[in-house]
């Protein structure tokens, strides 16, 4: 299920696009190749982009929070963009804690978010 | 309102048609005899229908709706269809749809229901007399009991007509009350306000923080002031609402700016025993205006002369 | 006043590819009885939810999805059948106590806050039924 979920690199940052549901396999898989590039990168910035997805239910939540801990704990900022109206409002009221998951409008926001944080973000 | 509107309003599928049609007991013995009865009613169409009006006409309320000879023909007209109908033998959704096209049209001028059925009673009470003078007794009253049965399955569709289109404008003016209790402002590029005035209960929490989040996102807000000094009273659910509203703007990556924060409220989220370090909050609205605009790189400066020029 | 059910379809959980259908066929449902994004979203998610409950920890079940109607109210019902462990302490879990059981702990409760009716029975070693209605709103 490797690849699924392609992932672009651009300067410094890894941007990735979550289109498919997150089936187990494809999540799991998801999660290892977003780790694995950012190994082969040395990527300062992530972001992935959820707009696509209509809903986010408590496992596929909580595999984009593990993500981007994983990916800070590598010495990645991971900032989490796109996320429907609706689907941050099921979240907060199902009580999902989302933690400090950074977050931003779209991708052009996250990649501001990012420049900002990391001062000499190289973004090509 | 459109009649097919009324259609899926009420619901009206085969399974439904079934439901009203068994409620009344009308079924293809009624409808076989109706179809034969139609000579009849063809012969006392003119009949009927004159004395149906002579009826609506003696009454000075009605005669508003029949303000010349030509609207009376018109409605003559239509009557002595809708009578027929009653005759054809069959009832289906084309039958219903018909029904319905008319008790719209009386919907819309503003009839009430209660001439509607006044006309139904005189209707039964016309062709009452005209059965049994034309037939003998049993066979007459074979003929009553199914009119009988279609008129009461036209006259529920004829009511659940109003009644839908009452529900109708209820969820207009509600659509319209919830848009106007949850007015949000672009107060300044990326930087909207939303002043709450009033009582909040559960539902408007609810409908507020749904707006909220849409209106960030069309507008492509960083920020969002939300101004509770005019709110009534701020219990727990309400300071509640406020903080989930603040998490899942979060989410979308933009900031909730709390202003009109009194003593009381800030005891009441304190209490709550939230994380409050990610709220921002100012007694003041014009504090909040003023860290929304920094916000996004803005700062208001005073029209000085050279020294102070504005900043960027 | 008492629900009637206009509409049913009972849709087994047996995989994971179970679980997509049946939260894409609440989510039709949903969006067909006329919800706005929010109630959908809320409902979709709480059956995802429910319906994960069943596949992961209770090997197997099935999904009743109705439409249905309580006087002029229309909505839409879930009904989440396993012949699973069961729970034995119901609120515990709710609140999040079991460890092991917390993922289950959380789609309990969360779901719970996204719906306006929930009803849990359970019975360790027979099965856990879930039954959740959401009522549209004007």
């Amino acid at each position: 299920m490797t690849g699924v979920i392609p992932i672009l690199r651009m300067g410094d940052v890894l941007l990735t696009t979550v289109h498919v549901e997150l089936r187990d396999a494809i999540a799991e898989a998801f999660q290892t190749d977003v780790l694995s590039a950012i190994e082969k990168s040395r990527a300062t910035g992530l972001i992935i982009d959820i707009s696509g997805l209509d809903m986010v239910d408590s496992y596929v939540a909580r595999i984009l929070a593990e993500t981007g801990r994983m990916a800070r704990l590598m010495g990645t900022e991971a900032v989490l963009c796109g996320m429907r109206p609706e689907v941050s409002a099921t979240l907060v009221r199902m009580g999902f804690p989302m933690g400090t998951v950074q977050t931003a409008l779209d991708l052009d926001e996250g990649l501001a978010l990012l420049r900002s944080k990391n001062g000499l973000t190289r973004i090509e | 309102m459109d009649h097919r509107r009324y259609m899926s309003l009420l619901k009206l599928d085969e399974a439904e048609l079934r439901a009203r049609m068994s409620a009344c007991e009308l079924g293809p013995e009624d409808l076989e005899r109706l179809q034969r009865l139609r000579p009849f009613a063809e012969k006392h169409t003119a009949e009927v229908v004159n004395a149906f009006y002579e009826l609506l006409l003696s009454h000075p309320q009605m005669r508003k709706f029949f303000p010349d000879e030509a609207t009376v023909r018109r409605v003559k007209r239509t009557q002595s269809d809708y009578f027929l109908g009653l005759f054809e033998g069959r009832v289906d959704l084309a039958y219903v749809e018909d029904r319905l096209r008319v008790g719209a049209m009386h919907e819309r001028i503003g009839l009430a229901p209660k001439w509607y059925l006044a006309a139904y009673r005189k209707y039964l009470d016309l062709l009452h007399t005209l059965l049994y003078a034309e037939y003998p007794p049993a066979e007459a009253r074979a003929f009553f009991g199914s009119i009988k049965k279609i008129v009461f399955f036209d006259m529920a569709i004829a009511i659940d007509t109003y009644i839908a289109a009452n529900l109708e404008t209820i969820q207009r003016h509600q659509v319209a009350l919830r848009e106007l209790s949850t007015p949000v402002i672009r107060v300044h590029d990326r930087v909207l306000l939303l002043p709450l005035v009033g009582a909040i209960d559960s539902v408007r929490a609810h409908q507020i923080m749904d707006t909220v989040l849409v209106r960030v996102v069309e507008e492509k807000a960083k920020c969002i002031i939300l101004d509770i000094a005019g709110v009534a009273v701020v219990d727990t659910k309400v300071a509640d609402n406020l903080v989930k509203t603040t998490a899942s703007v979060r989410l979308l990556g933009a900031q909730t700016i709390l202003t009109g924060i009194s003593a009381q409220v800030a005891r009441t989220i304190v209490q709550l025993g939230v994380d409050i370090s990610i709220m921002h909050t100012r007694s003041r609205l014009q504090e909040g205006i003023e860290l929304a605009l920094e916000m996004v790189g803005k700062t208001i400066a005073p029209k000085n002369g050279a020294s102070e020029g504005a900043r960027p | 006043m008492n629900i009637t059910t206009r509409e049913r379809r009972e849709m087994p959980v047996q995989s994971e590819d179970d679980v997509i259908l049946v939260r894409r066929a609440v989510k039709a449902l949903a969006e067909q009885t006329g919800f706005d994004t929010f109630a959908s979203a809320a409902l979709t998610t709480a059956a995802s939810e429910l319906t994960r409950n069943i596949w992961v920890h209770a090997k197997g079940g099935v999904a009743i999805i109705e439409a249905v109607e309580n006087g002029e109210r229309m909505g839409v019902r879930v009904t989440f059948r396993d012949e699973g462990p069961g729970i034995a302490d119901v609120q515990r879990v709710l609140a999040g106590g079991y460890s092991t059981a917390r993922s289950m702990g959380l789609g309990l409760s969360g779901s719970k806050r996204l719906v306006d009716d929930f009803a849990l029975q359970s019975t360790v070693g027979t099965g856990t039924t879930v039954e959740i209605v959401k009522w549209k709103s004007y």
